[in-house]
């Protein structure tokens, strides 16, 4: 068969797949410091075995504001301009999972739906009827439960969980955007700028324009 | 001393008189709209890409290797390399909006007309450039759209007949899409805006050739031409200065919206995205290309959509000044095109199902139907409206060009019958 054929196919098999299966959660993103700092540190536990943050360096950690001593922790003695490495080896993690565990460093940018999809599959596992974990998100996910979500019925105990569910999501859109306070902050200055330029443009504009007036 | 510079100057370069001829006194139809700011805009965008891109490429590395991480080093390392890289990213999708914003003008107006086709086709030049170095500037990120998009539209060249498979392979320098391709699409890409820069140059000599068309479609008096500086210059600036607010709203506060969230995957041969979906500026080319069953056939329905353009001087034979100024038929098929446009966007973006086909597939006739009956429709029009009482002034500009095609044509035969 000709290979556009099969090109086409696969296009046309892929794009009926992509009608999202279910709904996603509501997300507020904290970008203040103790809530990423919390959300890194149970991704630290809960996370960091399998995946790596391989574009973030444990220094960028503190000169965000975390702490020294944590972040020392964290990286088990190791010099602090490494990466965030996973502690088990690719090949390592196939061979237990079937699949490699994808960096993390840009997830929250990397989907559709943003932090919100990140949220929505970290809470949103399932045991299906034969007693294994599923996934409402992301049905053919290969990653158990990581914050143990699964059975868990006591609301106290649910509302704990989805508050570490989005703390590792903050962390997560900081880590894929760590220049966003600055961007937005430059953000506003330029359009404060570009604002009065263009007023006082206008008014330039117009006082041009007015001879032509007195001319004709 | 400064006069006695310019005046050396003078004497061994043109510098005065060009810029005299050229800017400061460049007549200029003093009714032009804001919508003639978009030509001006469409040039600073390419100087922005231009200025952007090359300091990218000091930082970027085409390598599929390490092509995805550079892109991260920008981001996070670079000093205001996120901000480079959102405003190249930004400034293509405003570039194509500029684009578009200006033909579409030309169209509502009909200053594609005579004596305008050349610079028309000038333009029409300049789009398919424009198309070539976002296509191939789309590839250098290396996520998974990208690969993947890539991989789709050097596929279309198979359709070429008899030596396709080769011509895809020559295109990619591989049999896949792959190193070899990133980094001849990499050479391409840093080629081609100057190869654009070249195209605009061509296309302002022929502007200022036959001068600025107007919303009245008359070609004004010379009295009611103004110099281009100061008057439009402020007019240009002032429109500049509303672009760039919404270019920074865009750059500052969503840079992310226009980018695919699947091209923050790194590409990976072994596993197709759910849903490749070109840049919004290509969509109503790809809803064309999707909308035909028989590949060869769409990919010749999408070329063809994209040049049917350069045709309408040829396909419009109203004589009626103004574009759809005076037109009300035009008019009326001009926004329903703009809204089959908006259709055939749509249909491009969403994933593909039986029924977004039929809509597509009525939607790619009406494209097309529109570019053929313009020919029949003009025509009927203009009898009707000359039938129906036109105002004077257009009246008699029309039987004075029909005489001075009459006398063209006398003197011409006069000289041949001269000649021979």
């Amino acid at each position: 068969m000709n290979t556009f054929l099969k090109m086409a196919l696969l296009f046309g098999f892929s794009l009926h797949a992509v009608a999202h299966e279910a709904a996603l959660e509501k997300v507020s993103v904290a970008k203040d410091v103790p809530s990423i700092e919390r959300g890194a540190e149970t991704l630290m536990g809960a996370c960091h075995s399998c995946h790596s943050m391989k574009y973030i360096k444990y220094r960028d950690l503190i000169k965000f504001g975390m702490d020294k001593k944590k972040v020392n922790e964290w990286s088990g003695g190791q010099s602090l301009d490494l990466p965030l490495l996973a502690q088990m080896s690719e090949n390592d993690a196939v061979l237990a999972f079937g699949k490699a565990p994808p960096d993390l460093s840009v997830m929250t940018k990397a989907r559709d739906g943003g932090p919100r999809y990140v949220y929505s599959y970290l809470i949103g596992y399932y045991q299906t009827k034969d007693g294994l974990p599923g996934n409402h998100i992301y049905p053919e996910t290969k990653m158990p439960d990581p914050l143990g979500i699964i059975g868990v019925t006591d609301e106290k105990q649910l509302s704990e969980i989805h508050g570490k569910a989005r703390d590792i999501v903050s962390f997560l859109a900081w880590a894929a955007d760590p220049r966003e306070e600055e961007r937005l902050r430059l953000g506003y200055y330029v359009l404060a700028y570009l604002f009065v330029l263009t007023v006082l443009l206008y008014f330039v504009k117009n006082q041009i324009w007015a001879r032509l007036d007195r001319i004709s | 001393m400064f006069a006695n510079v310019i005046n050396w100057i003078d004497q061994r370069f043109p510098l005065t008189s060009f810029v005299k001829h050229e800017l400061t006194g460049y007549p200029t139809p003093r009714n032009l709209s804001y919508w003639w700011n978009f030509g001006f805009l469409a040039g600073l965008v390419l100087v922005l890409q231009v200025a952007t891109g090359i300091f990218l490429a000091m930082h970027y590395k085409a390598d599929a290797a390490t092509a995805f991480d550079s892109i991260q080093h920008i981001m996070r390392d670079v000093n205001y390399g996120w901000l480079l890289r959102y405003m190249h990213a930004v400034g293509a999708s405003a570039f194509f909006f500029v684009i578009f914003v200006h033909m579409a003008r030309t169209l509502y107006y009909g200053s594609y007309r005579a004596p305008r086709e050349l610079l028309w086709w000038t333009g029409q030049g300049l789009l398919l450039l424009l198309m070539a170095t976002a296509f191939m500037g789309y590839l250098l990120p290396w996520g998974q759209m990208s690969f993947w998009g890539a991989t789709v539209i050097t596929n279309l060249f198979r359709a070429t007949p008899f030596i396709g498979d080769d011509v895809v392979i020559w295109l990619r320098g591989d049999f896949t899409v792959g190193d070899a391709t990133l980094t001849r699409f990499f050479a391409l890409h840093y080629l081609f805006p100057f190869l654009i820069i070249g195209a605009v140059v061509i296309h302002l000599v022929a502007l200022h050739t036959v001068k600025s068309s107007n919303p009245s479609g008359i070609d004004l008096a010379h009295k009611d031409n103004i110099p281009f500086h100061p008057y439009f210059t402020a007019k240009d600036f002032y429109g500049l200065g509303i672009f760039l607010i919404v270019y920074s709203v865009f750059v500052f506060f969503m840079p992310d919206s226009l980018i695919e969230p699947a091209n923050n995957i790194p590409a990976n041969p072994m596993q197709t995205p759910n849903h490749i979906v070109p840049e919004w500026y290509f969509l109503p080319f790809y809803a064309i290309l999707r909308s035909v069953p028989n590949m060869v056939g769409g990919v010749v329905a999408m070329g063809l959509s994209v040049m049917m353009f350069a045709f309408m001087p040829f396909l419009d034979r109203s004589r009626i000044p103004g574009g759809a100024h005076y037109r009300p038929i035009f008019k009326l098929q001009f926004y329903l095109f703009m809204i089959d446009m908006l259709v055939l966007g749509w249909v491009g973006y969403v994933p593909q199902t039986s029924s977004t086909t039929i809509i597509g597939q009525i939607a790619t006739l009406c494209y097309f139907g529109s570019f053929f009956l313009i020919p029949f429709i003009s025509r009927v029009e203009e009898r009707w409206l000359i039938k129906r009482g036109l105002p004077q002034e257009v009246m008699t500009l029309i039987d004075k060009e029909k005489k001075e095609i009459a006398e063209r044509k006398l003197k011409n035969s006069q000289r041949k019958g001269g000649k021979a």
